[in-house]
């Protein structure tokens, strides 16, 4: 994937939220009175990523109008990607399921889950690790910190 | 200050903080050793365990990992040349070729003698640095801190990331972010879109770990086919070749005296890092050398430069952090954080407001020291087979202690959302080449800068000039300019070398 256009797509957007903040006055809900203001600050950091992101995406823009070749950090390798959307799917539902089926129940199966994605075939100690972890996890919470995670809903 | 030394001694001399330094230790090393783990992802994991304990257990510990990770990440480097760490890639040249020739064991004793002493100098420099450079800061008002903060976020901007548009870029993007939720100042909310939920901010921990450490996690599922490398220590029939006697390591001492030096001075600059260190002493180190020759085919003097150089590092990008509120690098930030969210404000009131536990965190980095060694000394064999763990007992591991300590954090399943959405956009920074240890340097020093410029607005009134009347103002804009331009020049010239040497190899 060739990251200056990724460059150009991501300083549009940044330009226009910026823009945004330096113009529409309902981001900002009550407050005192001071000597700054509350929107002083989020401008000027508007104006610099305007400055910026314009830098980055006229780099970018004149490469590829000039059809230079892409240098290695330019070229974004895709090689895997599936894997990470996968593990991000499995960690939005383990957010999901936390809450109703509890923390000891859940993680075990997001525990398997993440090991079968990094090629784990070995049942036994996985299957192992994945229901003692979070069994010491819950315990030291508990017992330790006082934090109490999630449990059965039903 | 002997006397806030002793007392800080009698503080860490405890169950309580000596446990949590051999924990510190024993968790950093492992940790450091097993490529694609980080030091700071190690932290960021035990971050949510230290809310709960005195911060003198939590910080300390803290620290230990961070030392003891730094040096975890050459074990990996030297056994199977693979770095743990960014900073251990000379390590791994050096140390993999004595691997190689079956004198692992010297590499990995060099390493450890080289790191123990590099720290324990830099250790020293800190604790005699700090408290007279706070005393100095403590004269600065707010007209000053302003220009100093503005001269923070340049110098790590302009010096930290890919290209300085994007390193200042990911420095604004942190500064944005931070503003998100009820102002410190006037108390109104901003950019929460009416979500009370935001009202807050972001929570730091799952920010934190989200940006830092899962895009770690993502790197190593991207390369899920690569085949797994066992870790193992060679032997060498011959005593000699599996340790480090004496009269070697007096034969470099000069040289971990001089690296420790430039470690330490490089991570006292924000900004720059252990790579940085052990890359310009390791350099250096070989250019006074009397056999340069030997440098990257098994040199234990260029183990024991870069290890000391990279290790210096850890104390001393505490100085900054500590007299002027600055965190030099991702590592300096995150502690930063921690210390926030101990109640320890790091700055120069710290030393008088803190001193015991100040003192008492200073005595434990010493003593970290002496655990490192032993410990590491002693469990060699240990460490190797835990960092040899396949990373599908790894990473599961990883990944539900991410989800517990942004949980833990605030108890409250949105920091888990947070926890996802900024691990996302981590990882994203990374491909577009924008530095996520800048945005959370950014995100961090921001309400101090707002705090700072409303007090100093609350000064100088209409009269603006008197924002430019004192001396530390222009001597910090003159900084800035000077890293800024020195950045550029220095990234014109590294890419016309790498121009040349691509003409000459086509």
């Amino acid at each position: 994937m060739d990251r200056r256009k990724i460059d150009v797509v991501l300083s549009t957007f940044l330009i226009i939220v910026s823009l945004i903040i330096l113009t529409n006055d309902n981001l900002v809900e009550g407050g005192a009175e001071s000597d700054l203001g509350s929107m002083f600050l989020p401008r000027v950091v508007a104006g610099l990523i305007i400055l910026f992101s314009a830098t980055i995406a006229i780099q970018s823009l004149l490469k590829l109008s000039k059809g230079t070749k892409i240098e290695g950090l330019e070229l974004i390798s895709t090689d895997g990607f599936s894997g990470i959307l996968i593990y991000i799917g499995i960690f939005i539902v383990y957010w999901l399921a936390v809450p109703y089926v509890g923390f000891l129940v859940a993680t075990p199966f997001i525990m398997i889950a993440v090991a079968i994605l990094l090629g784990g075939r070995n049942w036994v100690p996985i299957i192992a690790m994945s229901v003692i972890t979070p069994v010491l996890i819950d315990y030291g919470s508990k017992e330790f910190l006082r934090v109490y995670l999630p449990t059965w809903a039903f | 200050m002997f006397d806030n030394i002793i007392s800080g001694f009698s503080s860490i001399l405890a169950i309580g903080p000596i446990l949590g330094i051999i924990a510190g230790v024993i968790i950093g090393i492992i940790f450091g050793a097993i490529p694609g783990i980080s030091a700071i992802m190690a932290i960021a994991i035990i971050l949510p365990m230290t809310f709960y304990v005195d911060p003198i257990i939590g910080i300390t510990m803290l620290l230990a990992v961070y030392k003891a990770g730094i040096y975890g990440g050459s074990i990996s480097a030297i056994l199977i040349n693979t770095p743990g760490a960014a900073a251990s890639f000379l390590t791994a040249q050096d140390g993999h070729a004595l691997t190689k020739a079956g004198k692992a064991g010297k590499a990995l004793d060099m390493s450890l003698f080289a790191s123990v002493t590099g720290e324990m100098l830099a250790t020293l420099v800190l604790i005699l640095v700090a408290a007279p450079i706070s005393l100095i800061s403590l004269q600065a008002g707010p007209i000053e801190k302003v220009f100093l903060l503005l001269f923070a976020f340049t110098v790590i901007g302009s010096m930290a990331g890919e290209s300085l548009p994007r390193g200042l870029l990911s420095c604004c993007l942190g500064m944005l972010f931070a503003m998100v939720g009820m102002s410190t100042i006037t108390g109104a909310a901003r950019f929460t879109f009416g979500y009370t939920e935001l009202m807050g901010g972001f929570t730091f921990t799952p920010m934190l770990i989200g940006i830092l450490v899962m895009p770690e996690v993502f790197n190593v599922i991207k390369r899920r086919l690569v085949p797994h490398h066992e870790m193992t220590i060679t032997h060498s029939p011959n005593p000699a070749d599996n340790r480090i006697s004496f009269k070697e390591f007096r034969s470099v001492f000069s040289t971990i005296l001089k690296s420790s030096g430039i470690g330490t001075f490089v991570g006292a600059l924000p900004g720059l890092g252990s790579s940085t260190a052990a890359f310009i002493a390791y350099g250096e180190a070989k250019r006074t050398a009397k056999k340069p020759e030997e440098y990257g085919k098994g040199s234990v003097e260029g183990i024991a430069a870069a290890e000391s150089a990279n290790n210096a590092v850890c104390g001393s990008s505490m100085i900054p952090m500590l007299t002027l509120s600055i965190p030099g690098d991702d590592v300096a930030a995150l502690l930063m954080g921690a210390f926030l969210i101990h109640g320890l404000t790091p700055g120069p009131m710290i030393f008088f407001e803190h001193t015991e536990t100040i003192y008492a965190i200073f005595a434990g980095f010493l003593i970290t020291d002496l655990f490192l060694l032993v410990i590491a000394r002693s469990g060699f064999k240990f460490f190797v087979k835990m960092a040899s763990l396949r990373r599908y007992y790894i990473f599961p591991c990883v990944t539900v202690f991410a989800f517990t300590g942004a949980f833990t954090a605030g108890q409250n399943m949105d920091d888990i959302l947070v926890l996802i959405a900024f691990t996302v956009m981590g990882y994203g920074m990374r491909l577009v080449g924008l530095n996520p240890a800048v945005f959370i340097i950014g995100f961090i020093l921001t309400p101090f800068l707002e705090q700072n410029l409303d007090q100093a607005m609350s000064i100088v009134g209409t009269d603006y000039y008197l924002f430019f009347a004192s001396p530390f103002s222009w001597v910090f804009i003159a900084l800035s300019v000077f890293f800024v331009f020195s950045s550029m020049r220095v990234r014109r010239k590294t890419s016309n070398t790498s121009a040349q040497v691509e003409d000459k190899t086509a």
